[in-house]
């Protein structure tokens, strides 16, 4: 530590009452319904999506916090569910012709329009012509999500929603997802513990000092890492990175960056929602992990490999969510499970062990690994979030200013025998992605096109993602992930397939609560006899 | 004695085969440049070790064999300015990476605007001279139809200029090498790769002139010579695009820094600000030196892989569609280099059909060059061996201070002695939040 040198930096109070609660602090709720909606174009077919719009009860990032601190005191509470909605680009200019000042590229083509970039499949399954949902020509206008406690709770608002605007003549599309059952609960269906690095946001959510969107746990006198912080690990982002009209990421992560000019000026408090439907083929996966393994095992530097050490080599993390960082040969489910812990590593250099405000940690630390020896580079922890280490984009700030709130559930059933084969009917199963950022291009499909997909970025030693990695953005179609066995042998893990499948999806706004009232559905509570009324009265 | 027998020409290019004794004279030359960097860390070390003699962990790949595996790493980067799209952001950035600048402003370049060219810090003898404000090792040059402005040929280099004087022949400026050269030869390069119509005499410097990358006489080539500014670009031309600022770079990131109080400095953009390395706002000098100084910190000798270039890693088609059922890979040409090792590349449609402009790349038509060097992955090679070797190296006290402009801090600028006025101090908490690992902890992490 260098010792007490500056004091933190002073933070931003967001307006918690505007802001959606799914922007910020996000949905983190074990069960979801995603509403899919198209409107009928015309006049009165939009007016009467306005009007069910309007009459939605959205949550604001206020009653999302408050809500999240009740569930900490209280793990066991059933509230009521959390409701959000996004407007995609088509859905969106033909209720404000001000939408086509919205400066994202990406925003207006929309998601099957840059799926290529992404490198989804062409042909065949994946490619945007096959999509469940949001195909060309069949993209969605908006999407609600209703996040809730339990399943029930869930079904009940999403049924009550989706009468609501089936009523208004609008036409709907439901999604169902939540957490896999028993020790599953939080695990994604390869088996994985997900979600273990989710940014903070650094700011207040209100004028109080110490109201933080995210909790701190490093105890104060540890300059800088209290500053830098939520957890221990977790890195404060600012909040311009997930909501429009804050300071963005400066070169300096304890120096508020620039504020993005909000255009139009009503996309102030607003965001970006990515939505991917990504199916996930469980047996396939754990197939060639095994096939995998078998082969590398018998390589010098790699006997007795197993397919959940190889697999947790390509995660970065062992089923449980401990890092390889801080325990490189067996997984350890105690440290997987410890928020204070799980995601306190660097890259780079050694881990320093922190004071915190409750609890110690009491693992072993993370010993610097700049070439991957322990943790590839081409593991998918090290593709979406390069720590303190630089990358192809230049120094460590390089990292923040892409990170994304990530607020989805997986969907379909648990795999009962992930060594089994399909059954003929086998139901489908995966990740209902969903991403906050302010910028789709240089958050989402920066992550997904030029680290994930890509060979050697961020850094190399490395190779393509072998997780979320798509093989069509090879230049041969297979994946390819570089691994260092105990002397610092190398060897190449081979995916000639993908496990994770893109099914749908779309690029969608979340607009601020105000712009919700008086842009986007203005004066749509009204009925034609209110707003008869009121011209009348104005005359 | 050294592993190495000799030094290849970059990306192990056969123009020099056909000029007796150039490949020779290119060795001796990199061995030059080595030799001289080695004794520039020498020099540091000792004082830093109060001159005592220490053994610089970077090294000469033929002069020594640090002994043990030797562990490859290509360091990579994007094409793309980031300096320009800190600066200005993504959509303006675009604009001027495809312009040039007047070298008479390279000094002053982060106050200079094209738009509205302040004559205040012009130097009168350059300001007929131009360079591609494009700092990341590669540069392209941009062929527009001059009726309808669309985009017929974009061609990006990674070359270094230093490969360009030695095909030129004679002494470049500080070096001890006499290359035999072959001026016929360098114009039959220029008129192959950027217009046939170049003649020798536009290829030659009217009058004697300095510039950032030397001094270039009368009648001898010019680096700045029109075929590779205005008209085209045959190589690297930004001063800090060249190879011996890629072998000091490399060279000066093997020492150990420590701030003010005594840290060891681990955060990369601590590093490259404090330590004055080089560009703390591009991709690629931050990351070269921040992943050389870690292996340094880990005890290892450091070198620079045979052959030392400036490459062209690959070009990232996803989400390219070009019109007329044509395939995107059928509109890039690797020129001159190798697939991983590229030195030229060219976008162009292959057909008078279509031009590159009506290519698109996420469903957005190409307008600018950025846009295809977004795509770009460039990257040198470095070489460790002997991890742990070097257990007593001396840290060397930060040289510099870096700042912020509180109001919009985009970029980062840093300063020796007295600190910029209105600007705040960055990086000066994160400089060092703990001491590397010690080798021995490194050999029992490796061996359980």
């Amino acid at each position: 530590m260098t010792g007490a040198k500056r004091t933190a930096p002073l933070e931003p109070t967001i307006d918690a009452d505007d802001i959606q609660g799914i922007t910020a602090p996000g949905f983190f709720k074990p069960f979801q319904t995603l509403i899919g909606l198209n409107y009928p174009r015309t006049d009165k077919g939009a007016a009467a999506f306005q009007r069910a719009v309007a009459s939605l009860e959205v949550s604001s990032c206020g009653r999302t916090l408050e809500d999240r601190r009740a569930h900490r005191a209280d793990s066991k509470l059933v509230s009521p569910p959390l409701i959000a909605i996004g407007i995609s680009y088509v859905g969106l200019v033909d209720l404000t012709a001000s939408a086509t000042e919205i400066g994202s590229e990406a925003f207006r083509i929309g998601l099957p329009g840059r799926s290529a970039l992404l490198g989804d499949p062409r042909e065949g399954a994946g490619s945007p012509t096959k999509w469940a949902v949001g195909a060309p020509g069949a993209e969605l206008d908006a999407l609600v999500i209703v996040a809730g406690d339990t399943r029930e709770t869930v079904d009940v608002e999403s049924h009550k929603i989706e009468k609501l605007f089936i009523e208004a003549g609008i036409k709907t599309l439901l999604q169902a997802g939540g957490v896999l059952p028993g020790e599953m609960r939080g695990h994604e269906h390869f088996g994985f513990d997900d979600g273990v690095s989710q940014p903070g946001i650094r700011g207040h959510a209100s004028s109080s000092p110490n109201d933080f969107i995210t909790e701190r746990h490093v105890a104060p006198g540890q300059f800088p890492a209290e500053a830098l912080y939520g957890y221990p690990g977790q890195d404060l982002v600012w909040p311009g990175e997930f909501v429009i009209g804050y300071p963005r990421t400066s070169p300096d992560p304890l120096i508020p960056g620039p504020i993005e000019p909000a255009t139009p000026t009503w996309t102030r408090n607003g965001s970006f929602l990515v939505y991917r439907r990504l199916a996930q083929d469980v047996y396939g996966f754990w197939k060639a992990m095994r096939a995998e393994a078998a082969r590398l095992s018998q390589l010098s530097g790699f006997r007795g490999l197993s397919d959940v050490a190889l697999a947790a080599k390509l995660v970065g993390r062992w089923p449980s969510g401990a890092p390889l960082a801080r325990t490189p040969k067996l997984d350890d489910s105690e440290l997987g499970n410890e928020p204070l812990a799980n995601n306190n590593f660097r890259f780079d250099s050694d881990t320093a062990t922190l004071t915190l405000t409750i609890g110690k940690d009491n693992f072993p630390s993370a010993k610097a690994d700049p070439l991957g020896a322990v943790c590839p580079l081409a593991a998918h922890i090290r593709k979406v979030n390069t720590r303190d280490a630089p990358s192809d984009m230049g120094g460590r700030s390089a990292t923040y200013d892409r990170r994304l709130l990530r607020v989805g559930v997986p969907f379909g059933p648990l795999v009962q025998n992930k060594y089994g084969d399909p059954a003929i009917n086998e139901p489908e199963r995966g990740l209902l992605f969903l991403s906050i950022q302010t910028s789709i291009e240089d958050q989402f499909e920066f992550l997904q096109a030029r680290w994930m997909n890509d060979a050697t970025r961020p850094k190399s030693p490395s190779g393509n993602d072998l997780i979320v990695g798509q093989n069509a953005a090879t230049r041969d179609g297979v994946r390819r992930a570089t691994l260092f066995g105990d002397n610092l042998q190398v060897a190449e893990v081979l995916l000639p397939q993908q496990y994770v499948i893109p099914t749908g999806g779309g690029y969608f706004f979340i607009p601020s609560l105000s712009a919700l009232r008086d842009v986007i559905a203005p004066r749509a509570a009204e009925t034609p006899k209110q707003s008869t009324a009121r011209k009348a009265k104005r005359k | 004695m050294g592993l190495l027998s000799s030094y290849d020409p970059p990306a192990r290019m056969a123009d020099f085969d056909t000029i007796r004794g150039q490949r020779q004279k290119w060795h001796e030359f990199l061995v030059e440049q080595f030799q001289q960097q080695i004794n520039g860390v020498q020099d540091m070390l000792a004082k830093a070790a109060k001159g005592h003699n220490v053994q610089p962990q970077f090294y000469d790949a033929s002069a020594y064999d640090p002994g043990g595996a030797v562990v490859e790493q290509a360091v990579v980067w994007n094409a793309f300015p980031k300096e320009l799209l800190r600066r200005f952001g993504r959509e303006c950035a675009l604009k001027e990476a495809d312009r040039l600048w007047p070298l008479s402003a390279y000094s002053n370049d982060w106050i200079y605007d094209s738009d509205n060219p302040s004559r205040d810090f012009a130097a009168a003898p350059t300001d007929r001279l131009f360079y591609r404000p494009t700092v990341e090792y590669c540069e392209w040059h941009v062929n527009r139809d001059p009726s309808t402005g669309r985009i017929v040929r974009v061609s990006f280099t990674s070359e270094p200029p230093e490969y360009w004087f030695a095909l030129a022949g004679g002494q470049m400026d500080g070096s001890a090498v006499a290359f035999p050269g072959d001026m016929n030869l360098l114009l039959d390069l220029y008129r192959r790769h950027v217009d046939p119509s170049v003649r020798m005499e536009e290829l030659v410097a009217p009058k004697t002139y300095r510039s950032p990358l030397g001094l270039h006489k009368q009648g001898g080539y010019d680096p700045y010579n029109k075929w590779n500014t205005t008209h085209g670009a045959m190589h690297l031309c930004a001063p800090p695009n060249s190879l011996s600022a890629e072998i000091n770079l490399a060279a000066l990131s093997t020492l150990l820094f420590e701030d003010d109080a005594g840290a060891l400095v681990v955060d990369p953009d601590a590093l490259m600000a404090g330590a004055a390395l080089g560009g703390p706002n591009r991709n690629s000098d931050p990351t070269i030196a921040a992943t050389v100084n870690v292996l340094a910190r880990l005890g290892a000798q450091i070198t620079l892989a045979n052959p030392v270039g400036l490459y062209m890693d690959h070009i990232d088609l996803s989400g390219w569609d070009a019109p007329g059922g044509v395939a995107p890979a059928d509109c890039v040409r690797i020129v001159r280099g190798q697939p991983d090792a590229i030195e030229r590349l060219e976008v162009k449609y292959p057909t008078d059909e279509f031009a590159v402009s009506d290519i698109r790349i996420g469903g957005v038509p190409i307008r600018y060059g950025g846009q295809i060097a977004e795509c770009i992955t460039v990257k040198l090679v470095g070489a460790a061996a002997a991890l742990g070797s070097i257990t007593t190296a001396p840290r060397t006290r930060l040289s510099a201070k870096a700042y912020l402009d509180p109001a919009s801090a985009r970029a980062v600028f840093y300063r020796r002695g007295r600190p910029l006025a209105g600007l705040v101090r960055a990086f000066s908490d994160e400089d060092a939040e703990v001491e590397p690992m010690p080798p021995s902890a490194l050999r029992a992490a490796r061996s359980t």
